[in-house]
């Protein structure tokens, strides 16, 4: 069931060239080589403290590198300008004060700002896309509420509506903590994979829940300070790359059959 | 007074300059306080406050307008502040701490030496609306034209920074840059409002009307709009009943903005 080999196409968006990042002087993440093509839908896992909110940063251009090259959309990093491409929900996004006096479509009309488009009045096409960003994250009845008063899971749409209302062609999610039930949580990850699919929007999510990456995802970067990247195919075992990350001890339970008694809303 | 008593009130041109000012100034202070108030920054209002007596003394003592050296010396302390901050010299608050004692110590010292204008010193502290000159109110109105500009045209930004900084930076907002423009109208602010309320009560109008809208929970559109409403409603029942008693004026309008906060509060409690 993973339609995503058939939209995957060959443009690299994000290319890694030995790439060491360091956090207060110690290497976090080291010798990273991997490339992401347009269309992928990454799943970036790892144990806890193993750098991959640091990975994500060092994407961003937020931390300094000691060595390597970043390249977006074929361009170095240091002289990239073209960020409207790019969008960005970090692990606390969720984690706002609930009185701050924001509805949900003023949060979402934020993300239409970009650069060189500052102090501009919004225009009839800002609205529509904030609207449309909100619709296709089913939050239309919730467009006027405070965002405060939204539920956990209404929170995750809501930032990710955010950041659809620019049109990215890529999302860095670093999966906002926000306790969840799994039905939720399988519905927002649903919500990612007919973002990828039909919108062809390249997805990078940090995520512990393997099940998902292995089911939905087209490539997986495991990450604990080495990473390393794997298409996900049918011939791929999963415990052998995460056990480089995990350690030995770890065993994932994983029968790729299964998926589709998961999944099985996928295909309506 | 009677109603007709106020109305003659309103013939005159001292007052008519007075609440003009009145006007402004609580607009800004409303506008600029709610972010203030979002970015949980509150204090830095009363440390520039502070700050701004220091210039005011320093005017005094030159012979120079007090508002523009209190202006000088508060845009100095702003950037002071920011300095620190950047070079990790201090967190914001303890940074605010340093310039507030700096400031206030220097006027104290100023005024000390020169010993002699503490009935204008007066004024300054406490503010003096009804008494405003039109080269004053020119200043007043000058100033609240560049924060109400400013706000207008960035308040989106602003407000996105205020949420989220990081998420701003990925989006192209120059967030550096902003924040300090924003810190230094937070400074315009309050040296605009010296005439009206006085520089130690001047927090009290940069807070209260925002935190009274906040209890509503309204949009960010209505939020500020209500801020600004509340902002201009007491400043205004302030001037009249100060012009009508011959009560201070200050007094009276941080004490019409702590009922409308109270009020706010019954209101969200019958809710």
């Amino acid at each position: 069931m993973n339609t995503h080999e058939q939209t995957t196409q060959d443009t690299p968006i994000l290319e890694l060239q030995n790439v060491d990042v360091t956090r207060s002087g110690d290497t976090v993440i080291e010798n990273a080589n991997f490339t992401i093509a347009k269309g992928d839908y990454v799943g970036l896992v790892g144990p806890n403290g193993g750098g991959k909110t640091t990975l994500i940063l060092a994407l961003l251009n937020f931390l300094p590198r000691v060595k390597g090259t970043i390249k977006l959309f074929n361009t170095n990093i240091d002289k990239f300008q073209a960020w409207q491409k790019v969008a960005y929900i970090s692990q606390t996004a969720t984690s706002f004060d609930s009185k701050f006096p924001l509805t949900v479509r003023e949060l979402v009309a934020l993300g239409r700002i970009k650069k060189g488009n500052i102090a501009r009045r919004y225009t009839s096409e800002d609205w529509e896309a904030v609207d449309d960003s909100i619709n296709f994250m089913g939050l239309t009845q919730e467009a006027h509420k405070r965002i405060g008063q939204l539920s956990g899971g209404q929170k995750q749409r809501v930032f990710v509506a955010k950041a659809l209302a620019r049109n990215p062609e890529i999302i860095f999610l670093d999966e906002p903590i926000v306790g969840v039930d799994a039905a939720t949580q399988e519905k927002f990850y649903k919500k990612l994979s007919d973002l990828n699919t039909k919108r062809k929007t390249t997805i990078l999510l940090v995520t512990h829940d393997l099940t998902s990456v292995f089911c939905r995802m087209s490539k997986v970067l495991c990450v604990n300070k080495q990473v390393e990247i794997a298409e996900i195919t049918s011939g791929l075992d999963p415990n052998t790359l995460l056990k480089k990350a995990y350690g030995e001890h770890f065993h994932f339970v994983f029968h790729r059959h299964e998926c589709h008694g998961v999944f099985n809303n996928d295909t309506h | 007074m009677t109603p007709i008593n106020i109305l003659n009130l309103l013939g005159y041109g001292f007052f008519q300059t007075a609440l003009l000012g009145g006007v402004i100034a609580a607009a800004a202070c409303a506008a600029v306080g709610l972010f203030l108030i979002l970015k949980k920054e509150a204090m830095i209002g009363d440390g520039i406050s502070h700050t701004a007596f220091g210039g005011i003394a320093l005017g005094l003592l030159l012979g120079i307008n007090p508002l523009l050296t209190a202006l000088a010396v508060s845009v100095l302390s702003v950037l002071g502040i920011s300095y620190m901050r950047r070079k990790n010299l201090a967190p914001s608050d303890s940074a605010i701490a340093v310039m507030l004692a700096l400031g206030f110590s220097l006027g104290l010292i100023i005024i000390s030496m020169a010993n002699g204008f503490n009935v204008e010193l007066f004024s300054y502290l406490f503010g003096s609306i009804l008494t405003i000159d039109q080269a004053d109110l020119l200043l007043v109105s000058l100033l609240g034209i560049i924060v109400i500009l400013f706000l207008g045209f960035f308040r989106r930004e602003l407000l996105s920074i205020v949420f989220d900084e990081d998420d701003s930076r990925v989006m192209g907002i120059p967030t550096n840059t902003l924040s300090l423009a924003f810190d230094l109208l937070v400074a315009t602010t309050i040296v605009l409002s010296i005439k009206v309320i006085g520089t130690v009560l001047v927090v009290a109008l940069l807070v209260l009307p925002g935190l009274s809208a906040l209890q509503l929970n309204l949009s960010f559109r209505k939020t500020i709009l209500t801020a600004v409403a509340f902002s201009i409603t007491s400043t205004v029942l302030g001037i009249l009943f100060s012009a009508a008693s011959d009560i201070t004026t200050s007094g009276l309008i941080v004490f019409t903005a702590v009922l409308l906060f109270l009020l706010t509060i019954a209101y969200k409690k019958l809710e």
